[in-house]
């Protein structure tokens, strides 16, 4: 199997041009969440009452809110909380879900039997009713936000590994492994793991952008997130009785979240035919 | 294999399209709900009341029109268990008070013709109106009234148990008089008689929490619990030529940015209690008339001043000097309603209201001293419960923002009401923000909020020298003496009552331009619409 070179990658990913709008907006995005405290020019909850309610202008770019709050610098600050609970979330489920993915593909039997039996059950349930219904009961907050999302995408991840393990399991080389004593845990991290690599980088993508989508639905459900935080949902939701007369309170969060989806899915997307190709 | 994953991602993303779609939906304000209001089937069958009612109308002059109100879900119907805004605004259609208060707040006859009040004031004799019937069509007396005021000051649990247990007997004086004999005096009994649970229920009533036989203005045609209630005008009510239109529905909406929607689609025709923006939003709206009233209402900012922090007068000091109630008036209210003085008696109470108390300007380095002398020079962390209506959440990303230039570090929390109340939870935590709504005079608040044996009181706030004012002002029938004692009051607030009030907010109303003669009430669930009129088609 190919090794995994990050200049490669890049190089191919700008190859399109699709893709590479998309992941030109991934990285911005990436660097405002790393870096917005440097350069934004207001804080989140800093409140200038003779500026509150005003229109875009060059003072405020995104205009201010009812409080006298900078559109612009909380939509900046509000990067970071999303893509930090979507990524890490994200990352979580992917390991997770590599784990039981693994292990369902290759040992098979009624452990698999159970395994995806139990993802199915989870998998009926709707995702954004499921996420309520934990927050519900572990009680809204960060960490739960984090729960919700691996207990949502592990059994998707977990199915997807499972379906590349079970190509992979009767193939020689495993057969060789095998036959030669390697230990279990070194069949399945050398010899069967990198197969899944390509079909794990697309899932990961695809999740990363889904997990994006559900923070800030949970955030404009108002659950797990307290303002004044700049999550972009709960701004979404805060500028909803504003949106006649303050209508750059809402578009400009709810902006945020359709470009980075949509650039991370188009990034998901390029790297989908890299690894076919 | 790798296909199967594929067709799903397909799926969820397609998911993902129609959540976001359902997100764009809502964030417009909900169109969708309202509308579906109109798809169900008593659409119909409101239509068919509705030309029932016009039909009767021929036969009376002047009647006409029904008038379709936006209103929180009813809960409870009997009026001795009522709470909400809606549910006493139902029963104050269906049923009659002895005694109702105006938009003014001054009592005014409305069973009762009027009142006499002995010099003592220990009793006061009440004539009733006559030819008032029953909606089942049985003759009210006085017998109804003290079978009404017996239910009220005997059942155990009731709001009015302790309210009317000044009361040292109710008798039918006649057959069109009631007279009521007190213990001692009580200079506002009149508003008590007009509490907002003392409507008149027929003697021996048993069903009262399913059924609605009043006297009232309207009469109940359909109830469907969650969804509406549909009213026709009683053409026998006992003051002729009212109520003026044919027809009442109270339409139950949860949410206030779906009513506002409702009332611009033309699905509705009235709605009260809005956030300021909401109200700001429809005041260019064309075939809108918007209207807002001062009222004694005030958001309350309590500590709870029996454990740490607040059990320390100078943390209570410090956050009031850290508070600049002025420019949260401006940016929370947008200058509607009042600037607050931290005590429940407001400009409107006009001789009660002392104008010479005003809190101290803010003064972000005395508060600074004033924690550090306390102990929390290096800042102190307080979580804030706020319910998620009204201004309220905005009010707590304002307060953090000033408290936190004195070290005051505020974690907010967000509640939905019914959280916030729960299991008396608001009775309990350090920091939170209470809704108060308006009420005709303020003795109220003194009694249930903040002597020490109040039953609400949340800031569990127990002052000697405020009990014994709270005694004077509440039993005195020197209005010289009341007066003073509220002044006192106010001062003795600002000085050391762990409350803040920034302001008394507005109460906001918005009708379809059709329908005249609409007089707001500070509590809104007293509006009354017996002289509401149409003028559409």
């Amino acid at each position: 199997m190919r090794a995994i070179n990050v200049s490669s990658v890049l190089r191919e990913l700008y190859a399109r041009r699709t893709t590479a709008l998309g992941t030109t907006i991934f990285l911005l995005f990436l660097f405002v969440a790393m870096f917005a405290p440097l350069f934004a020019p207001y804080g989140l909850n800093e409140q200038i009452y003779s500026d509150a309610r005003q229109a875009p202008s060059t003072a405020h770019w995104f205009g201010t809110d009812q409080l006298g709050r900078d559109v612009f610098s909380r939509v900046l600050l509000g990067a970071k909380d999303i893509l930090t609970l979507a990524g890490l979330g994200t990352a979580l489920a992917v390991a997770s879900g590599t784990l039981f993915g693994l292990a369902a593909g290759y040992w098979g039997g009624t452990f698999d039997e159970i395994l995806m039996r139990i993802f199915d059950g989870l998998l009926a349930i709707p995702a954004l009713l499921l996420a309520l219904l934990l927050l519900g009961t572990l009680g809204a907050s960060r960490n739960s936000i984090l729960i919700v999302i691996v207990l949502l995408y592990t059994p998707i991840v977990a199915r997807v590994v499972r379906s590349v393990v079970l190509g992979v399991r009767s193939k020689g080389f495993v057969e060789a492994a095998r036959l030669q004593g390697e230990p279990t845990g070194r069949i399945l991290f050398r010899e069967i793991l990198p197969s899944v690599v390509p079909t794990l980088t697309v899932e990961a993508a695809l999740r990363f952008s889904y997990a994006i989508f559900l923070v800030a639905s949970l955030g404009f459900l108002g659950v797990g997130v307290q303002p004044p935080s700049p999550n972009w949902g709960l701004m979404v939701n805060e500028a909803r009785p504003h949106v006649s007369q303050l209508p750059w309170t809402m578009y400009y969060p709810a902006g945020a979240i359709a470009i980075v989806v949509i650039g991370v899915n188009l990034m998901a997307d390029g790297i989908k035919r890299i690894v076919r190709t | 294999m790798s296909l199967l994953g594929t067709t799903f991602h397909d799926k969820r993303f397609g998911l993902a399209v129609i959540i976001s779609l359902l997100l764009g939906l809502a964030a417009c304000g909900g169109g969708g709900p309202a509308q579906q209001m109109t798809n169900t089937p008593s659409g119909n069958e409101s239509a068919e009341i509705q030309t029932g009612a016009e039909e009767a109308s021929e036969t009376q002059s002047g009647r006409g029109g029904t008038l379709r109100v936006a209103m929180q879900p009813v809960v409870n119907i009997d009026p001795i268990a009522i709470s909400s805004d809606s549910e006493v605004l139902v029963a104050n259609h269906v049923y009659d008070y002895l005694i109702d208060i105006d938009h003014l707040s001054n009592p005014v006859p409305r069973l009762a013709t009027g009142w006499d009040i002995s010099d003592d004031g220990l009793t006061y004799t009440l004539p009733l109106a006559e030819d008032v019937t029953w909606h089942d069509g049985s003759e009210f007396s006085a017998a109804d009234v003290v079978w009404t005021f017996e239910r009220l000051r005997t059942t155990e649990g009731a709001p009015t148990f302790d309210l009317y247990s000044n009361i040292a007997s109710i008798e039918a004086t006649g057959d069109l008089e009631v007279t009521f004999k007190l213990t001692k005096p009580n200079p506002f009994f009149l508003y008590d008689l007009s509490d907002n649970h003392a409507l008149i229920l027929k003697a021996g009533t048993t069903d009262a929490d399913t059924n609605f036989n009043g006297t009232g203005p309207f009469v109940v045609t359909n109830y469907r619990p969650e969804e509406r209630i549909e009213m026709v005008a009683n053409e026998n009510y006992f003051i002729p030529e009212q109520p003026k239109l044919s027809g009442l529905q109270i339409i139950f909406f949860n949410d206030d940015t779906v009513a506002v929607e409702a009332l611009r689609g033309g699905q509705i025709d009235f709605t009260m209690r809005m956030s300021v923006a909401l109200f700001e939003s429809l005041k260019e709206e064309p075939g809108i008339i918007t209207m807002d009233i001062p009222t004694n209402g005030f958001d309350l900012i309590r500590l709870r001043s029996d454990r740490a922090p607040g059990n320390d007068p100078r943390v209570i000091q410090a956050l009031k000097l850290a508070t600049d109630r002025e420019a949260i008036f401006n940016v929370v209210q947008q200058g509607y309603g009042a600037l607050g003085n931290d005590s429940p008696i407001g400009p409107l109470y006009d001789a009660y209201h002392d104008e010479t108390a005003i809190p101290p300007a803010r003064d972000v380095e005395a508060a600074r001293a004033l924690l550090a002398d306390a102990g929390y020079g290096d800042g102190l962390k307080i979580t804030l419960h706020t319910p998620d209506t009204g201004n309220r959440p905005d009010l707590a990303a304002v307060l953090k923002e000033q408290w936190s230039e004195v070290g005051v570090d505020v974690e907010i929390s967000v509640e939905p009401e019914s959280v916030y109340y729960a299991d008396d939870g608001w009775l309990e935590v350090d920091l939170g923000i209470t809704g108060w709504g308006s009420r005709p005079y303020p003795q109220f608040y003194l009694d249930v909020m903040l002597v020490s044996d109040a039953i609400w009181n949340e800031s569990h706030f127990s002052d000697e020298e405020f009990d014994s004012l709270a005694a004077v002002a509440g039993t005195t029938l020197d209005e010289k003496e009341r007066i003073q004692a509220y002044a006192d009051i106010q001062h003795l607030l600002i000085e050391r009552g762990p409350i803040i009030i920034p302001y008394y907010f507005a109460q906001f109303g918005a009708i379809n331009d059709q329908f005249q003669g609409l007089n707001l009430k500070a509590f809104a669930g007293r509006t009354d619409f017996r002289t509401v009129t149409f003028s559409g088609n």
